[in-house]
């Protein structure tokens, strides 16, 4: 069995904050992760290799800081992080990223076949969740997104029965490898590495890997396959706020004249949206 | 401005402005731009040309570089935009269960007329399922020229392979400029298997659409870094121009009487699909139904007032005023509510008639999902939490306290009203 976890390294973006007198990020005390749901991914390869013989390998695309992230997948269980880095690369959008993974892939998979990949449901700095739909497609594999759960694993036949998320309740689908699943954080919590993996994965070496050695089309690498460009930034357009009132100052007063603007024309004859509401009549039950 | 040892003014990144999207990186000539491990870029000044290619591609003004001591060099031949065709078509994927499209579906025809009818373009639903009948008995009220069926029987249910095939195959026959789909689960899913297809450009969940007026491209505007930055994207040689967009972004539409002609394809699924087979499936009973985008109102629960005593209270006033109790995300992460009550970036963007933030701090993650509440109003401790700048009213006190005030008023009211 050999399983490939696609890993990503992104800004914590809890910490981004925006200086509103300049417009500009404060990069300050930003720290760069391995995407949350990625670290799920190593996880659930891993707790796999705990119960069937399995090769992790993890791939990465970034540039070269982004070793740090292929270590801690390493400390974790990974036993080969390849850093796929090359100024090719930069500036790729989900269409070029996926091209990118997908050569990758192909290259591992000639060394040993690969039987399963396993990629975060989506990063937290772009949140597309676009490049598991994507990898899965151009490698021909089954794609299987929003996997909350691992039921079996059957390597003898080649079968794996997961469970999806979708709007309505959990799916559970049975499919046969290769197949790639992107998964959601709830799926499995995150180990910490243990102090002899720590210090295994520190002598381990990260094999990096450029345009040349996934045998690239130069034209579907980074900017030039990208066909999506920004054409500009801005900050979100803030909503007109109005007076606040202070209870201290008089409870009663502030929750007065704050319903006054509020419901100044709401308690009127026909209240559609309130009528409708009131037929829902759900309350909320916790879970 | 610095100079290199050759004597050439050189570029300068400005870090605090830069946000790493390497196009700099990519678009130098010469390779002298790199990601510093601060995780932004930096100019190897050494290896500059002093070209200011940099500055020219950078999309916030983050390269200082003094034009007037601009190398010129010969920059490689980009092919120009495509020309349009007259007579394109727009097209919406319609997400349906057979019977019914989904509500971001009808909202997204509304942006797609919009659209098309700047473009002059005709409005085309795109339609794949198995029994569909449903949903073509009123097709002249749905705002469309055309309304594409691809029925096959292998399309009962949801499978990415397929369904991402046969739209595909739709959009090879139909050649639409601009494709738009619901960034729901399902829609998500289908988009980036059908860009892949068609080896063109995707914008997930865009919040603003629109095109510019003298290249008659769309423009596609999205949160990203968090929420904290707006970025305005464009696809400028690639058909379709593919965005996805989250249920509630965009309003429900009126749509007046207009022709619209159905048109059926074949189809086949290709021989080599890999189809995972349903085994089970879990209804989810926690939800019981509970779409938090349908109430008119929402009572939502933050940090600040996450805790299960204060759940009665909130839903007293909820059920006051014929809505539900949604939350923030530490409230979820707390365990406290499920997921599908989160309000937020990652979470459900609402646009209810009135929207009481309780203990919400208004963090942008969550104010970018609430921008479409008619009304706002905020229940803080603290008079500094941003929250305060979207609400239409505020009440600077603790919840504890205003809560039963606030539930008492509106209760008289409500009373007066009917006397
Ligand atoms: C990529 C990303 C995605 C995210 N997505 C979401 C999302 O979808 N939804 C979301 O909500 N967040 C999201 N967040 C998190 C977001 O950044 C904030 O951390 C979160 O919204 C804060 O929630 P809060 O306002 O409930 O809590 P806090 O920010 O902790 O605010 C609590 C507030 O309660 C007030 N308070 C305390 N006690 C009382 C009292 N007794 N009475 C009245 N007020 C009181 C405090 O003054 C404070 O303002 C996301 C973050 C990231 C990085």
């Amino acid at each position: 069995m050999h399983i490939v976890c696609c890993l990503k390294q992104v800004p914590d973006t809890a910490d981004v904050k925006i200086d509103s007198q300049t417009n500009t990020l404060i990069r300050e005390g930003v720290e760069s992760i391995m995407n949350p749901y990625d670290l799920v991914a190593v996880e659930t390869a891993v707790r796999l290799k705990e119960k069937h013989e399995c090769l992790i390998s993890a791939v990465c695309m970034g540039p070269a800081q982004a070793e740090s992230i292929l270590r801690q997948a390493l400390s974790l269980g990974v036993d080969k992080g390849i850093l796929l880095s090359d100024r090719a690369f930069a500036g790729a959008d989900t269409l070029a990223t996926s091209y990118t993974l997908a050569q990758a892939v192909s290259m591992l998979d000639r060394q040993h076949q690969v039987d399963l990949i396993i990629c975060g449901k989506q990063a937290i700095d772009g949140d597309t969740a676009q490049t598991g739909p994507g990898l899965a497609t151009r490698l021909g594999f089954a794609l299987l997104t929003y996997i909350t759960g691992l039921e079996s694993f059957k390597p003898s036949q080649r079968k794996i029965i997961v469970r999806r998320k979708v709007e309505e309740g959990q799916e559970v689908l049975e499919v046969n490898l290769p197949a790639l699943i992107t998964v959601e954080l709830d799926l499995a919590r995150p180990r910490r590495a243990s102090l002899p993996g720590l210090m295994k994965s520190l002598r381990r070496k990260i094999e990096v890997w450029d345009k040349n050695a996934i045998e690239a089309d130069a034209e579907q690498l980074g900017i030039k396959g990208s066909p999506t460009w920004v054409r500009r930034i801005g900050v979100p357009s803030p909503r007109a706020g109005g007076p606040t009132f202070n209870a201290a100052e008089g409870l009663q007063d502030a929750v007065d004249r704050s319903l006054d603007i509020l419901f100044q024309d709401f308690f009127t004859a026909d209240e559609p949206g309130v009528a409708e509401g009131e037929e829902h009549g759900k309350k909320f039950q916790g879970n | 401005m610095a100079k290199n040892s050759k004597g050439i003014e050189t570029a300068e990144i400005i870090a605090d402005k830069c946000i790493a999207c390497q196009i700099c990186i990519a678009e130098c000539p010469v390779g002298a731009i790199e990601l510093s491990p601060e995780g932004t870029a930096r100019v190897l000044p050494e290896v500059c040309i002093g070209c200011g290619e940099c500055a020219e591609v950078c999309p916030v003004e983050a390269v200082a570089f003094d034009k007037a001591g601009r190398k010129k060099f010969k920059k490689a031949e980009k092919p120009g935009p495509r020309i349009p065709v007259p007579g394109r078509v727009v097209a919406v994927y319609i997400e349906h269960n057979g019977q019914k499209a989904a509500d971001v579906s009808w909202e997204l025809l509304g942006k797609g007329r919009e659209l098309a009818d700047k473009l002059q373009a005709r409005l085309a639903a795109l339609v794949p399922g198995s029994e569909i009948n449903g949903l073509y008995s009123r097709v002249q009220n749905i705002g469309c020229d055309e309304f594409h069926v691809l029925e096959h029987k292998s399309l009962y249910r949801y499978v990415s392979s397929l369904y991402g095939h046969a739209l595909s195959a739709m959009v090879r026959r139909v050649e639409p400029e601009i494709l738009l789909l619901g960034a729901t689960s399902q829609g998500r899913d289908l988009a980036g298997v059908v860009a892949t297809h068609l080896k063109t450009g995707l914008t997930a969940d865009c919040t603003g659409l629109d095109i510019e007026e003298d290249s008659g491209l769309m423009l596609m505007t999205r949160p990203t870094f968090g929420g904290n930055i707006m970025a305005t994207i464009f696809c400028e040689n690639h058909r379709p121009q593919m965005a996805t967009v989250r249920p509630k972004v965009f309003p429900m539409p009126v749509f007046s009487e207009r022709e619209c002609k159905v048109i059926r394809h074949d189809w086949s699924p290709p021989d080599d699909a890999r189809i995972p087979e349903l085994i089970d499936f879990i209804e989810d009973t926690t939800r019981a139904g509970v779409d938090i985008t349908q109430y008119p109102v929402l009572i939502v629960a933050g940090k600040g007032a996450c805790s299960p005593d204060s759940f009665p209270m909130l839903e007293e006033l909820a059920g006051l005023l014929g809505g539900t109790v949604a939350c923030s995300r530490p409230v979820v992460e707390a365990g406290i509510m499920p997921y599908e009550r989160q309000v937020g970036q990652t979470g459900k963007t609402v646009a209810p008639r009135l929207y009481i933030g309780v203990g919400v701090s208004g963090a942008v993650q969550h104010r970018v999902a609430i921008q479409g509440a008619e009304r706002i109003l905020a229940v803080n401790t603290d008079p500094n939490a941003p929250i305060f700048q979207v609400a239409d009213a505020g009440i600077v006190g603790d919840y504890t306290q205003v809560l039963p005030e606030l539930i008492s008023r509106i209760k008289e009211r409500k009373k007066s009203r009917h006397d």
